[in-house]
């Protein structure tokens, strides 16, 4: 088994995001970027299966800044390779083209399975892992919560709401989009970093072509205070005096 | 050969060769040890044993285990001279001290301090039986009570020998009152010479068992330290480079996994352990109601040590195994388990190196893990842009100079809590308007300033310091100053000690030394109220107990014109706010009493203080969510020295 895991770095949102001169993107310029939290989850999940049954794992990014620092991380984490694809692609939100390009390195490389996070935040709606198994041909299962190997094909499990689940088990090639792993992703310590520093990374170049029809951004703002919200202003205790206030007018509690 | 010469001898190498091979069992691995540093200074180290054990100096911070303890070694010292008697007398029967007073003066001192033996046996028995220290409670009762009874025989043995010999002799001697005075008894209760004559050399023979018995228990009991102690004090750290020794981290293994791993200084402190319990009683993690004993690290790791050794089997790993991470978690790195020691052991090194073990394999707590992460991506604790970091400046009235562009006096050292927590900056823009008052040209590094690692590295992290570490010598070097001053003591720590590895030799200061200084000469003057209030100080552990500044953080809270009323545990005593040793970072919630908390009952309990002043940033944000959490706003507010400091207008 040949497991790929797809990594992605992010526009960190925990910080203070601008939109842009042109009104549809957020100012790149001073964001940091970090692993997709999801793509942190397929990660470890990937290295899980390595440690457990023994798979090949191979972690794939696509060209860019930061991006080797990135992959050397998953070497420190254990995966067994790691490829760099260099592409054309300007738009990093263009699902379409960077599906093309890790398809032709998936291919290169000889994995059959793909993991993936199930979203991030410039994949929000989670159309990567669809897409990509469409381009590939394989079936996708998404919002998976764990992964292990089962005879000759892998078990899967995606959590549905109301405590309920459901077991797959899948032979053959697949592409499954990673909710959460079995366990936390772990801690890679400085050292291990400083160690896999030094690794080399493989590289696979894949051109792309432009999609024939795409829908574009027409703009991008800041989430704006809506009416339907009230602000509680005041010490704790003329708070509390508020709050019991409109509970007791929706007749939530006793007047 | 007489017969008594003889079985002398034979009983003497027998119980030499158990003893020698208990005690090869013991110090076997010690000698294999890893390298430590610990051969320079030796005037400084012997000036240390004789302190320590001459003086008892830590020794009498427990009044009366010093005074028991300097009883019954001097004893013991004293009475060297009598058991060379008993040993050399059967061999050489006209052997005799008579010539340096072995009948007269000599024989008095060794009477007196016979007693003194008498006395602090019965102290320990005492404090045993009637106190039960808290701190004796996971120590060894059984070895305490052999050892007890073998002195308790050694010397009675000794002064029964003694009084029948006087019988013998036909009357007591002015210069024995106690084995005298016991001659006196048993002739009144009718024994004659030929009573003493059968029970003097039975009195004789018990006192060689004892002794005997003594060597040959010694190996396997606590009371190893005997001759352990003078050695590990004089192998002490006498920096804290050699506490805490620079590791390379690109080595393929970081931290101590087996016990092998330990350096020889480490296993010469797991054969020292006396099991007082001192650390266990000055440790803020153990009194929080943590799984942490740093005395039950130091034997938990001797009796594996030795159980390894007799078992000639396969090392296992430590962690995990002998000490769980939780346990090796929970300390907060105040070094108080490391002073407290009266033979200078060194727990918290120790758990410093298995942490890196655990750091290594990745076992970190998931909180503690998201503020390495945050280390990681954004080189500080918060995991806010680099660029934020001087944002605490804004909305000053003067801008604060770029060390980095222009030369310095004062290169200031934030910090990441002073400039990123918005419960600190205020008091950071204090200091930078006092800074800016007094005249001092100063500057920071704004965003080429990254965390110290002092924690970082406490934590366990060795490879993330190094390479937070690096970035800021980096940074510092590139910058003209003359001293480098810091808000947060951790930070002072890690620049002053740790950075030294690195081949740095900075001049660092704390903020409350050199507003000290600013005052002292004149270029700051205080508004100072009239009637200053009374107040209490906290002494950081990483300025206080790491690096002895206690009296500057003093000396500013009364040139500010308040008063200060000390708390019971001060200065080297001081007891830490909990957030040390990246415990800020972790779950606190299996604490059965938050040692912040218990900080701030031991300042209310001095009754007339108003305020509990701190002088690190951490300090500021663990008492104030402590005073919070007790509801005792309104009785005590949480304060920094700098916002005590009014300047006076021009």
């Amino acid at each position: 088994m040949h497991v790929a895991a797809i990594l992605r770095l992010v526009p960190d949102t925990r910080e203070e995001l601008e939109v842009d001169a042109s009104g549809r993107d957020i100012d790149r310029e001073w964001v940091g970027m970090r692993l997709s939290e999801f793509d942190d989850q397929a990660l470890e999940e990937a290295v899980l299966l390595k440690e457990r049954s023994g798979a090949k794992v191979t972690a794939i990014a696509l060209a860019g800044e930061g991006v080797d620092r990135l992959l050397q991380t998953a070497v420190a984490r254990g995966v067994d390779e790691v490829v760099r694809v260099v592409h054309d692609i300007a738009d990093s939100r263009d699902t379409a083209r960077q599906v093309e390009a890790l398809a032709g390195a998936l291919h290169r490389i000889g994995a059959d399975v793909v993991l993936t996070g199930v979203m991030t935040p410039e994949d929000i709606l989670g159309q990567l892992a669809g897409t990509l198994a469409g381009r590939l041909g394989w079936p996708v299962f998404n919002a998976v919560t764990s992964v292990a190997a089962e005879g000759d094909g892998l078990r899967l499990r995606q959590e549905y709401s109301g405590g309920r689940a459901a077991i797959f088990d899948v032979s053959g090639p697949v592409v499954i989009g990673v909710q959460s792993a079995s366990q936390a992703p772990r801690y890679v310590a400085g050292s291990k970093l400083r160690q896999a520093a030094g690794t080399p990374i493989g590289q696979e170049e894949i051109p792309t072509r432009a999609p024939a029809a795409a829908a574009a951004i027409t703009g991008l703002s800041l989430v704006e205070a809506g009416g339907q919200a009230v602000s509680l202003e005041g010490d704790a205790t003329t708070i509390a005096g508020k709050i019991i206030a409109i509970l007791s007018e929706k007749g939530l509690i006793g007047a | 050969m007489p017969d008594r010469a003889i079985l002398l001898a034979c009983v003497t190498l027998l119980a030499f060769a158990i003893a020698g091979w208990r005690f090869a069992q013991v110090f076997r691995p010690v000698f294999r040890g890893g390298p430590a540093a610990r051969f320079d200074q030796p005037r400084r180290r012997l000036k240390g044993v004789l302190g320590d054990i001459g003086l008892h100096r830590r020794l009498f911070r427990y009044r009366w285990s010093g005074i028991l303890h300097a009883f019954m070694m001097s004893g013991f010292l004293v009475l060297l001279t009598v058991t060379l008697e008993s040993f050399v007398r059967p061999f050489f029967p006209g052997f005799s001290l008579d010539a340096i007073g072995g009948s007269t003066g000599l024989a008095l001192v060794q009477e007196i301090f016979a007693g003194f033996i008498l006395i602090a046996l019965s102290m320990a028995i005492w404090q045993r039986l009637v106190w039960k220290p808290k701190r004796f409670r996971t120590s060894s009762a059984k070895d305490a009570w052999i050892i007890y009874a073998l002195v308790g025989t050694i010397v009675a043995s000794l002064v029964l020998e003694a009084a029948c010999h006087q019988i013998l002799q036909g009357g007591v001697s002015p210069w024995r009152p106690v084995s005298g005075t016991l001659a006196r008894i048993l002739t009144a209760l009718g024994m004659g010479q030929s009573g003493a004559a059968v029970v003097e050399p039975a009195a004789y023979w018990l006192h060689v068992a004892a002794i005997l018995s003594f060597l040959v228990y010694i190996p396997g009991s606590k009371h190893r330290h005997i001759f352990t102690a003078a050695f590990n004090i004089y192998f002490r750290p006498l920096d804290r480079a050699q506490e805490l020794p620079k590791t390379d981290p690109d080595a393929a293994s970081v931290g101590v996994v087996t016990i092998e791993d330990f350096s020889w200084k480490h296993k010469l402190d797991l054969v020292s352990c006396t099991e007082c319990g001192r650390c266990e009683a000055a440790c803020p993690a153990n009194a929080a109601g943590l799984p942490l004993s740093p005395k039950l690290i130091v034997t938990g790791l001797r009796d594996h040590m030795i159980a390894e050794e007799k078992a000639a089997c396969e090392h296992t790993p430590i962690v995990g195994n002998v000490i769980p991470e939780e346990t090796l978690f929970a300390c907060t790195t105040c070094r108080a388990c490391m002073d407290a020691c009266p033979v200078w052991i060194e727990p918290m090194s120790k758990i410093i190196e298995l942490r890196r073990t655990a750091v290594e394999e990745g076992s970190v707590e998931p909180m503690l893990q998201t503020a390495l992460k945050n280390f990681q991506n954004s080189g500080n604790s918060q995991g806010k842009p680099a660029r934020q970091r001087p944002r605490w400046a804004k909305g000053l009235d003067f801008a604060i100079k770029d060390a980095r562009e222009e030369p310095v006096d004062i290169l200031w050292f934030v910090g990441d809590h002073a400039s990123y927590d918005p419960r600190v900056q205020e008091i950071t823009r204090k200091v930078a308007k006092l800074l800016h008052e007094a005249g001092v040209d100063f500057g920071i590094l704004h965003d080429g300033e990254t965390n110290a690692g002092n924690d970082v590295r406490r934590i366990g992290e060795e490879g993330m310091f190094q390479d937070l570490a690096q970035a800021n010598v980096e940074a510092i070097n590139g910058c003209t100053f003359n001293r480098i001053l810091t808000t947060d003591p951790h930070s002072l720590n890690a620049l002053k000690n740790d950075y030294r590895q690195f081949g740095t030799d900075y001049t660092v200061v704390h903020y409350t030394e050199l507003l000290v200084e600013l005052v002292g000469s004149g270029a700051l003057t205080l508004e100072v109220p009239e009637d200053g209030a009374a107040v209490t100080y906290h002494d950081p552990c990483y300025l206080g107990r790491y690096n002895g500044v206690f009296d500057a953080p003093r000396d500013l809270i009364r040139m500010a014109g308040y008063e200060v009323h000390e708390m019971a545990r001060n200065r080297e005593n001081s007891f830490c706010c909990g957030a040390g040793g990246g415990r800020i970072w972790m779950d606190d919630s299996a604490m059965t009493e938050r040692p912040s908390e218990s900080r701030i009952k031991e300042a209310l309990s001095i009754g007339n203080v108003t305020a509990f002043v701190v002088a690190c940033p951490k300090d500021l944000i663990m008492y104030s969510a402590a005073v919070q959490a007790l509801g005792v706003g309104d009785r005590i507010r949480v304060t920094d020295i700098a916002d005590l400091l009014i300047p006076r207008a021009a």
